[in-house]
């Protein structure tokens, strides 16, 4: 009805004090900003938190013999067909589906001419290893060629400390499911580096056939999906529970509980993250705005006193706020994401690779700007504004029109 | 008799906010007929402002009723005595009257757009009043660029453009020097003479007692002489 009049008013009064509007509305902006993009670099991290745990042969599911995760050895394994596939699986379609690994990884100790050290050996089908950080392993020499390649993929870490290099020969020994022990003289094939050091120095790889040749079997120890979206676990996870009775499948965040627990956290953080840097803006907003309905009361009085319903003189002062809010949130959420686009590619944090690495974090962070946060710091904003000029208002509609005057 | 615009019957208030309670008014019975010009006379803190206050709705007596275009006031909720004072009441006051960040005619058209009237007619209306009272030469101007005496002039255009049925000023020339109060009382003595718009005021300005018709002089919250009943016998 009178909503024109009360924008009129509204937009006015805005500018009767430029100055202090001004930096109101420049602290506005400034703070939602620096929401919009710090929330895309926590979100950033959150996102290769999870991935790096999926990443660590994990996957987004895996199949594993119930007991391995206690006495991970070779007696606690299955079967997989060859021709497994899980987009073969009733619900479950291929662009659901990134990838899907079968391995064998047992302890094992591996002995050079100078050292011996205990290691986990992991049969891999290379082929199949894009799902997974193995995939992805800087190599000095030559990677595995196939599940059959008999040669072995150590770390650099474990080559630095049992003195190998490429093209060396190294021996393996491991416990058969008959508790007998087996060994074999391998080559080394390749050096791999990775980001976390203590990877290089537990995995050795070699291919998955090499190690039931070793083991005189055919089975294997687990079996991960990598899927394209982690929403489509879920589904997976109860098809996979059908076709697989009697074995464990778990998901990444069952197999790394620490790594799930943080990328929990971040949920969290984000939403403290943002009430912090708003309470110490709604700081200033709740002074200016209570300084801007204190000043006015003589005047809010004086419209009651001539006839205008106090619900009108509320809104009108809560329609000043949410214009300066408004318009405050656009601007920051303008600049945030013009600050996030350069950088949606990834920042290299290499300075502080130390502490990131600790995190699980590699150096290259890629900030992800999510619509949802954005979303939830506009809506969050909206009403701690609202609330911020609503509560002077009320109260000062709480007085008489005459005491209002009288002030 | 002329009809009676407001009634008052045994208005008493009593401010008990404070330790010793303030009888503001004591009983008070008073009538304005239409087309009179009232002046609430007496000492600073006689009860001039409560009165006026409360046959405005702005307060309400303790004890006793008051009536406005033959609408008992006693009945009405917050919101009721807002439409009314929306609807069928001026209102000048000491100082504060006018929205700053409106101009002169956007002020007088204020009030015409709490009423819901259409925009053209309320421009019309508001440039004619302005022009009528000699302030078309200051419509674009805002509060601030105004003086005392103009502000109080356009408090008066926006009081009477909804055509009330009464005009309540309070201390209207409070603020004002002699050459602007004249002008002031000039314009009201214009609108209740030429438009009939009934006045009360309420002042301790002798200047506005000699424009008013009838004077009523109050004294520690009682009437002590009535302009109107002064020749008349005492009819209590
Ligand atoms: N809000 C109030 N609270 C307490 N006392 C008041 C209030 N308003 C007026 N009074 C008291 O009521 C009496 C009458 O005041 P008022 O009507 O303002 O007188 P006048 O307008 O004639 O100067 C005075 O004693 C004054 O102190
Ligand atoms: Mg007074």
């Amino acid at each position: 009805m009178k909503l024109r009049l009360l924008v009129q008013l509204g937009w006015r009064n805005l500018w009767r004090h430029k100055r202090r509007n001004g930096i109101l509305l420049g602290g506005i902006t400034f703070a939602i900003a620096a929401v919009v993009l710090a929330n895309s670099f926590i979100r950033g991290m959150q996102v290769q938190m999870a991935d790096n745990a999926v990443d660590l042969m994990n996957g987004h599911v895996k199949i594993l013999a119930p007991g391995y995760l206690d006495d991970p050895s070779i007696a606690q394994s299955f079967e997989v067909a060859q021709d497994w596939r899980p987009d073969a699986l009733e619900g479950i379609t291929s662009d659901m589906v990134a990838g899907w690994a079968s391995r064998v990884r047992v302890p094992a100790v591996i002995m050079s001419e100078r050292e011996t050290r205990g290691i986990q050996l992991v049969g891999i089908d290379p082929a199949s290893e894009n799902i997974s950080f193995v995939g992805k392993l800087a190599i000095q020499g030559e990677g595995l060629a196939d599940a059959a390649d008999r040669r072995v993929i150590v770390g650099a870490g474990l080559a630095e400390r049992i003195e190998t290099q490429v093209g060396r020969r190294i021996v393996l020994i491991t416990q058969g499911a008959d508790g007998r022990n087996r060994e074999a003289g391998y080559r080394v094939a390749g050096i791999y580096r990775s980001d976390t050091s203590s990877l290089e120095k537990i995995f050795v790889f070699t291919g998955r056939d090499t190690v039931q040749d070793l083991l005189e079997t055919n089975v294997v120890t687990e079996l991960s999906v990598r899927l394209t979206e982690e929403r489509f676990s879920p589904p997976l996870l109860q098809r996979l529970a059908n076709v697989f009775a009697g074995l464990d499948v778990m998901t990444w965040q069952q197999l790394d509980p620490t790594a799930a627990a943080m990328t929990a956290i971040i949920d969290v953080v984000i939403l403290v993250y943002f009430f912090i840097m708003m309470g110490a803006l709604s700081f200033g907003l709740v002074n200016s705005l209570v300084t801007a309905v204190m000043e006015r009361t003589r005047e809010m009085g004086m419209m009651r006193a001539i006839g205008m319903r106090p619900r009108s003189v509320l809104l009108q002062v809560v329609l000043e706020s949410t214009l300066i809010m408004g318009a405050g949130i656009a601007g920051g959420v303008v600049i945030g994401v013009l600050a996030y686009l350069p950088i949606a590619d990834g920042v290299d944090l290499a300075a502080f690779n130390e502490a990131l690495s600790t995190f699980g974090l590699s150096n290259v962070l890629v900030p992800q700007l999510f619509a949802q946060d954005v979303i939830l710091v506009v809506v969050l904003s909206l009403i701690l504004g609202f609330v911020a000029s609503a509560s002077p208002a009320v109260r000062c509609m709480k007085m008489g029109p005459l005491e209002a005057m009288r002030r | 008799m002329s009809e009676e615009v407001v009634q008052c019957h045994g208005v008493t208030r009593v401010y008990a906010d404070d330790a010793v309670p303030v009888h503001a008014l004591r009983g008070v019975d008073f009538a304005v007929h239409k087309g009179d010009w009232v002046s609430l006379a007496g000492p600073s803190g006689s009860g001039k402002s409560t009165l006026l206050h409360i046959i405005g709705g702005l307060d309400r007596p303790n004890d006793g009723s008051v009536s406005v275009d033959g609408e008992d006031l006693g009945g009405l909720s917050e919101a009721q005595l807002s439409d009314l004072r929306l609807r069928k009441i001026g209102f000048v006051f000491q100082a504060y009257n006018l929205i700053p960040v409106l101009t002169a005619v956007e002020n007088v058209e204020f009030i015409m757009q709490l009423q819901g009237i259409g925009a053209s007619e309320r421009r019309e209306r508001a440039l004619g009043i302005l022009d009528r009272l000699g302030l078309d030469d200051i419509g674009d101007r805002r509060p601030g660029e105004l003086s005392g005496g103009q502000q109080q002039r356009v408090a008066v255009a926006r009081a009477v453009v909804t055509d009330p049925v009464l005009l309540l000023a309070d201390e209207p020339s409070a603020n004002l020097d002699t050459a602007t109060t004249k002008e002031l009382l000039e314009l009201l003595r214009n609108i209740n003479e030429n438009h009939g718009v009934t006045i009360v005021t309420a002042t301790h300005d002798p200047m506005v007692m000699g424009y008013a018709k009838r004077p009523v002089n109050l004294r520690d919250g009682a009437i002590e002489s009535d302009g109107s009943t002064a020749d008349a016998s005492p009819d209590a």
